[in-house]
């Protein structure tokens, strides 16, 4: 893990001290001192790359996932050498949304990108990013939205809980500049000159399946074996798992892995139960963290979980991964006529937060979260059911939440997926 | 249905044993080859003359039928059959080379998937509906439509849902009373899908008629708890406040808020009150002793 070192306030005074003393005793203790080549700027333990920062609780570098609220809920942002696996919604629209603005972060930061999909070409990706908001855009479209939708009632300042008032909500605007993460606007094109100026690896499983003939009975399916192949050949030849020693600047190695698990890899997990290769789409999870831990690299994958006829595999699935996200839409469901959510377009589901180099969670205390897709911007919110009071109001919305939250293991029986609630 | 042959891509037709969907596939291949595109059949589950029954000349001339369906495992071997199988049927259709608009009819997706793996079915299928980017990179958009007829009763929701999530458009087949109809759902790259419920029939020479609906009388009754549930109502407390009441609470000084003259009140001892007493009744078990209040105690 690229863990961090973080330089104390009082490092030069006590490197002299422990100079001078080292002059009179003989010590084991040998300090380094800074590098006479000047080729770290500033403190010469912080690892400086661009568009990554050390996280305030334990000093992983994070980078950002490209939406700073989803950032805010994974504690700071996505540590560097694990896997972001983000459950895919029926209709693919969301996820495929935050899976450009992960590569879109990329390109703003001058990070190398390595895209691999079945479905559609790296290159089409590309070209399909959003176009980064600038802080003045950005603040109008704000306050235009606001504007939109201020109710009266909203503007009673608060009397007696008045210190609520200036609780921030879930998403905070841009700060700075050099902030780290960045707004896309989901209704335009990135400029092609940031793609072109941009280095980045395309991985097209059609492409590559075309140009073999022998498939060789193993446990791993052909198409993850060559992507693995491929991974392990960019992150060696470029040098991020410091193999090259590198002359210039160090970088972050952004991996996107499309629908992961799809028949279109030759997978066959979504279309039978018992399938022959179960253990192919895990074992790759296995060897894919393996090198992501050792190297200077962060990974999204969208995989299309609601077709894994096997629960079992999802449960796998979530424990090989670090941090799972889940999106569920509500285009299609009988959710999108329920007024409790009329105002958004699905939920968002955090399911797993890793633990690293750490002895707690980070999770935040906020578990019914729903996103919507605003006419730019994608935006993430804290669900607002109201109380259970009347005998009709609780009953759908209850089975509501009855739904939304049920994790059924694969040893439950049939009685509970029933619909009944037990009644005290 | 114009949306269906004008999205390319994957069109899904999942017909059922009560509504079969033959006959709307002949129409679309029909509509296909009177738009003067090219229409390549792959016909597994019926033989090709009664494939083409129905069809006049002039359309039978433009369909070129890629038969499957006499000897689908090559066991004659007089060269007539298709090499290398369905498989190799289906991936010779990807490597066409000649452009113009392109029309690929599978008399049945069920038929393949129940012969071949399901992933290779999903991985031709992509490379078809794609196919019109690949070539050179210089085609424009051109679109290559693949019509797939899926029996839904055959399959699980596993290779169903694989093949959904393919398709740019699925149109299912359902009806009442004697009257077909389609509820199409197309799916637009990067917009929420639209769903749609057209009723047709097909006429005897596999022309589409669309219909506006059903007899009145077949409609089914809306549900009865559609009105949507307001929470705000039937509530045992006061959500909604009268314009007297709101400057009632406006005016109303809150305890915490120390104003001049809640001090004035506190500093000046009210007239009339004396100093306060406190009545005791000393109980059984007191101690009255002041000066060891721990006496009591069994230490």
């Amino acid at each position: 893990m690229a863990a961090v070192a973080t330089c104390g306030t009082g490092a030069g005074s006590t490197r002299s001290i422990v100079a001078t003393t080292s002059k009179n005793n003989v010590t084991s203790f040998q300090r380094k001192g800074p590098r006479a080549s000047g080729t770290d700027s500033g403190c010469s333990r912080l690892v400086s790359i661009a568009g990554t920062r050390p996280s305030v609780r334990n000093g992983q570098l994070l980078v950002s996932t490209g939406l700073p609220a989803l950032d805010q809920l994974l504690g700071g942002g996505l540590a560097v050498g694990t896997v972001l696996l983000i459950e895919e919604d029926k209709y693919n629209i969301y996820s495929s949304l935050l899976f450009k603005y992960f590569l879109a972060e990329g390109i703003i930061n001058g990070h190398t990108l390595l895209v691999a999909s079945a479905k559609e070409d790296p290159a089409d990706i590309l070209q399909e990013l959003p176009a980064p908001l600038l802080d003045d855009n950005y603040k109008k479209d704000l306050d235009e939205d606001i504007c939109n939708h201020q109710t009266p009632d909203s503007n009673i300042k608060m009397k007696i809980a008045w210190r609520y008032q200036l609780l921030p909500k879930m998403e905070s605007g841009p700060v700075s500049s050099s902030r780290f993460g960045h707004y896309y606007d989901a209704s335009k094109r990135m400029p092609r000159e940031l793609i072109e100026t941009s280095k980045w690896h395309g991985f097209f499983f059609p492409e590559k399946l075309s140009s073999t003939l022998n498939k060789e009975p193993c446990s791993l399916t052909h198409g993850y074996r060559r992507l693995l192949q491929f991974i392990q050949k960019v992150i060696y030849e470029e040098g991020f798992d410091g193999s090259n020693p590198q002359k210039k600047q160090k970088n972050i190695l952004r991996i996107g892995i499309q629908n992961l698990g799809s028949p279109l890899w030759g997978d066959d997990i979504c279309c039978t139960e018992n399938c022959d290769n179960s253990h192919s789409l895990t074992k790759f999870l296995y060897v894919l963290r393996g090198l992501l831990r050792t190297s200077l690299s962060a990974c999204i994958i969208t995989m299309p979980t609601h077709l894994i006829q096997n629960r079992a595999i999802i449960a796998r699935i979530t424990n090989l991964s670090d941090t799972v996200v889940g999106l569920e839409s509500f285009i299609g469901s009988e959710r999108e006529t329920n007024p409790l959510y009329k105002d958004y377009h699905g939920l968002i589901h955090i399911r797993q937060i890793p633990r690293l180099n750490n002895l707690i969670y980070d999770v935040s205390d906020v578990k019914d979260l729903a996103f919507k897709l605003k006419r730019k911007l994608f935006t993430i919110e804290r669900l607002h059911l109201p109380p259970d009071l009347s005998d009709t109001v609780s009953r759908s919305s209850k089975q509501d939440l009855a739904e939304s939250s049920k994790l059924l293991g694969p040893g439950c029986g049939m009685m509970a997926g029933g619909k009944q609630h037990l009644d005290f | 249905m114009e949306s269906v042959l004008a999205l390319g891509g994957l069109v899904l037709l999942r017909d059922s044993v009560e509504w079969e969907g033959r006959s709307l596939l002949k129409a679309l291949v029909k509509k296909s080859a009177l738009c003067g595109e090219q229409v390549h059949i792959l016909g597994c589950e019926v033989s090709e003359d009664e494939f083409r029954e129905g069809f006049d000349s002039g359309i039978n001339g433009r369909l070129i039928y890629h038969d499957l369906f006499r000897d689908p495992l090559s066991w004659s071997r007089t060269g007539e059959a298709l090499p290398g199988g369905p498989l190799g049927a289906l991936q010779a259709m990807c490597r066409r080379t000649d452009p113009g608009p392109f029309t690929i009819a599978l008399d049945s997706l069920s038929w393949l998937l129940l012969h071949l793996p399901c992933t290779a079915v999903c991985q031709a299928l992509c490379a078809l509906s794609h196919q019109h980017s690949r070539p050179g990179g210089s085609c424009p958009a051109e679109p290559v439509r693949v019509l797939g007829l899926l029996h839904e009763e055959l399959h699980g929701p596993g290779p169903l849902g694989a093949l959904s999530s393919l398709a740019q458009t699925e149109v299912t087949l359902s009806g009442a009373l004697g009257q077909a109809s389609a509820h199409i759902l197309s799916r637009r790259p990067r917009q929420r899908p639209a769903h749609q419920t057209q009723w047709f029939s097909i006429l005897p020479d596999f022309s589409l008629d669309l219909q506006g609906g059903p007899p009145l009388e077949s409609q089914p009754h809306p549900d009865p708890h559609t009105p949507p549930v307001d929470p705000t109502a039937r509530v045992t407390f006061n959500l909604h406040l009268s314009k007297k009441e709101k400057e009632a609470k406006d005016s109303l000084t809150l305890p915490f808020q120390f104003s001049s003259e809640k001090q004035q009140a506190l500093l000046r001892p009210r007239p009339g009150q004396a100093t306060s007493h406190i009545f005791y009744e000393p109980d059984a078990y007191d101690d009255l002793d002041q000066e060891d209040p721990d006496d009591d105690l069994d230490v």
